[in-house]
Formats: C-alpha cells, sequence, structure tokens
C-alpha cells in the first residue's frame, strides 16, 4: 500500500509539473503576442504552446489517467499537431514576407533578400 | 497537490489567453490576427485537457484530435485570401504599422539591385508577379497560364524559378526584358 500510494505521489508529482509547464508555455505565448514588434518574431512565440505546451498538457492527463491506451491517443493527437503547425507558420510566414509585413530595420541579415537578388541577377542565364 | 497546479495552470492560460486576445484586437494586420487565433484555439484546447485531468474523463479528447488535424486550415485560407485578393486591407494595415521605412540594404552586386530596391518601400501593396504575366491575370492561377506559355521544361532547381518575383514586383522593365519567348528556344535547342 506504502509503494502504491508513492507511486501515485510520484505520478500526480510529475503530472502536476507538466501542467505548469504547459501553462507557462501558453503564458510565454502571450507575453511574446503583447510584446514582440513584428509578424515574424510573434509568430516565433506564438509556436510555443503548439508543440511543447500541448505535449506537456497531454502527457500530464495521460498521467492522471493512468491508462496506456489513452497515451496512444494522445501522442497520435501531438503528431499530428507537430504535422500540421509547421504548415500554417510556412504559409502566414511567406505571406507575410511578400506584403511586407515585416520590420526591416530589426533584421540583422535578410538571407531571403540575397537569394532572391542573386536568383534575379542569375535568371535569365539559367532560363535560357 | 495536483489541484494546486491544476489552479495555477488555469491561470497561466488566462493569462495566456489574455494576451492573444490583446493581439486579436490591437493587431495591426490580418497576419498578426490569424496566429493570435492559432494561439486562442491551442489555449482552448489546453483548457479542455486541464478539464479532463480535474474531472477525470476523456470526453474532450476528440476536440483536441480534431483541432490538430484541421487547426492549420484557417490559418492558411486567410494567408492566401491576403495575398492574393485583398491588397487595400494589407494597405491599410501596412500603413499605420510600417512607420519604418527599408533601410538601404547594399547590395551583393551594386549595378544589379539599383533599379530594384528604391521601389521595394514605397509601394508596399504590390503583390509578387510572374515575369511573364499579363496585366490583368488573377495571380494564384496565372502561374499555370505562364507556365503553359513559357514551355517549361522540369529541371532540379525548380522552385528558385519563382525566386525573382518579389525583387521585380514594381519594375515594369524586368517583365519587358524577359519576354516568355526565351524558355521556348530552351526547349527548342534541348529537342
Amino acid at each position: 500500500m506504502i509503494e502504491s500510494l508513492d507511486a501515485d505521489l510520484i505520478l500526480d508529482a510529475v503530472a502536476s509539473v507538466l501542467l505548469v509547464i504547459g501553462g507557462l508555455m501558453s503564458l510565454a505565448a502571450g507575453i511574446g503576442l503583447v510584446r514582440l514588434p513584428d509578424l515574424h518574431s510573434r509568430m516565433h512565440a506564438a509556436t510555443k504552446p503548439q508543440v511543447l505546451g500541448l505535449i506537456s498538457l497531454l502527457l500530464a492527463a495521460a498521467i492522471t489517467w493512468r491508462s496506456w491506451e489513452w497515451v496512444a491517443i494522445v501522442v497520435l493527437a501531438w503528431g499530428l499537431q507537430l504535422l500540421t503547425a509547421p504548415v500554417s507558420a510556412h504559409v502566414v510566414g511567406r505571406s507575410g514576407y511578400r506584403t511586407k509585413h515585416m520590420r526591416r530595420d530589426l533584421l540583422t541579415h535578410d538571407e531571403l533578400a540575397s537569394a532572391v537578388e542573386r536568383i534575379s541577377r542569375d535568371t535569365p542565364p539559367t532560363r535560357g | 497537490m495536483l489541484e494546486i497546479a491544476v489552479h495555477i495552470t488555469q491561470v497561466l492560460l488566462a493569462l495566456g489567453a489574455v494576451g492573444s486576445v490583446y493581439r486579436i484586437y490591437q493587431g495591426p494586420s490580418v497576419l498578426d490576427r490569424v496566429i493570435s487565433l492559432d494561439v486562442m484555439l491551442i489555449i482552448v484546447a489546453s483548457m479542455m485537457i486541464v478539464d479532463m485531468v480535474v474531472n477525470d474523463h476523456q470526453d474532450f479528447i476528440l476536440f483536441v484530435v480534431i483541432t490538430a488535424v484541421i487547426g492549420f486550415l484557417g490559418a492558411v485560407a486567410i494567408a492566401r485570401y491576403v495575398v492574393v485578393r485583398s491588397p487595400e486591407e494589407v494597405a491599410g494595415g501596412t500603413s499605420e504599422q510600417d512607420p519604418y521605412p527599408t533601410p538601404p540594404v547594399a547590395p551583393a552586386i551594386p549595378g544589379a539591385a539599383a533599379e530594384n530596391e528604391p521601389e521595394a518601400p514605397h509601394d508596399p501593396v504590390s503583390t509578387p508577379r510572374m515575369p511573364g504575366l499579363e496585366e490583368g491575370e488573377d495571380e494564384s492561377t496565372s502561374w499555370f497560364s505562364a507556365l503553359a506559355r513559357s514551355g517549361f521544361t522540369p529541371r532540379r532547381h525548380e522552385d528558385e524559378a519563382k525566386g525573382p518575383a518579389p525583387a521585380q514586383s514594381a519594375d515594369p522593365e524586368a517583365d519587358l526584358e524577359r519576354p516568355p519567348g526565351p524558355p521556348s528556344q530552351q526547349e527548342d535547342r534541348d529537342d
């Protein structure tokens, strides 16, 4: 009995820590969305609860449920989120760059601009 | 202990939701609101997870899975909409957001970028155009007609062919320099 009580305590402690980590991720996203200056840096903050916060909260839920069946569902949900989060981030960042929703004075180095310029210089020979 | 952690987590999630709602209300452009809405959706899913932890049930797990599957569709749709269909909306966002003009970027070769660089900050609304593109054509489908006209043959660095589009967005001479003729010559030469 003592052992199972200890196991319960440890699992509850782990679940509590994971819950608080997930909450801290969403708090970081909120602070980052308020404080950061332009779209691309805000996207950097907004991705935090999507992957790390979600996996910690889901793991906490699976731990409190004490069942391996739900771990599979949890991993499925997290894997799907991991697959689809980069899609929206890519599309939003791309259209943000192309419609100039960014502050160029904050950039230290714009690799895409130099790449675009180099390609536009090289285009006549490569396109025939 | 779990109760205390649940309370702390709910407070943290609420603070994150407040920040996200502030950005949705305040956000200078549509894209800021879109990413804030993504965060809001994740926070709602997180709230449901916390509720499942508290009350020890699994009723909402399907919502979390479905959110993970289709949560990106809104962002993708709205991002495409911003680029193609509503330059006025983007102009309203950028004109109030853009008191920071583009500093002159030192180009790698000064002569090559001299005609492209000054146009970029003065024309924030122009969506990038493909080189062989007619004037009144819809940008979302014009890539196909441009491709059909140009006699395109697949080669290795295919996506680099789209690269020059943002740089020459406001430069009509760049379009005149590269009419859709030369690629067909390329094709003939290959045969």
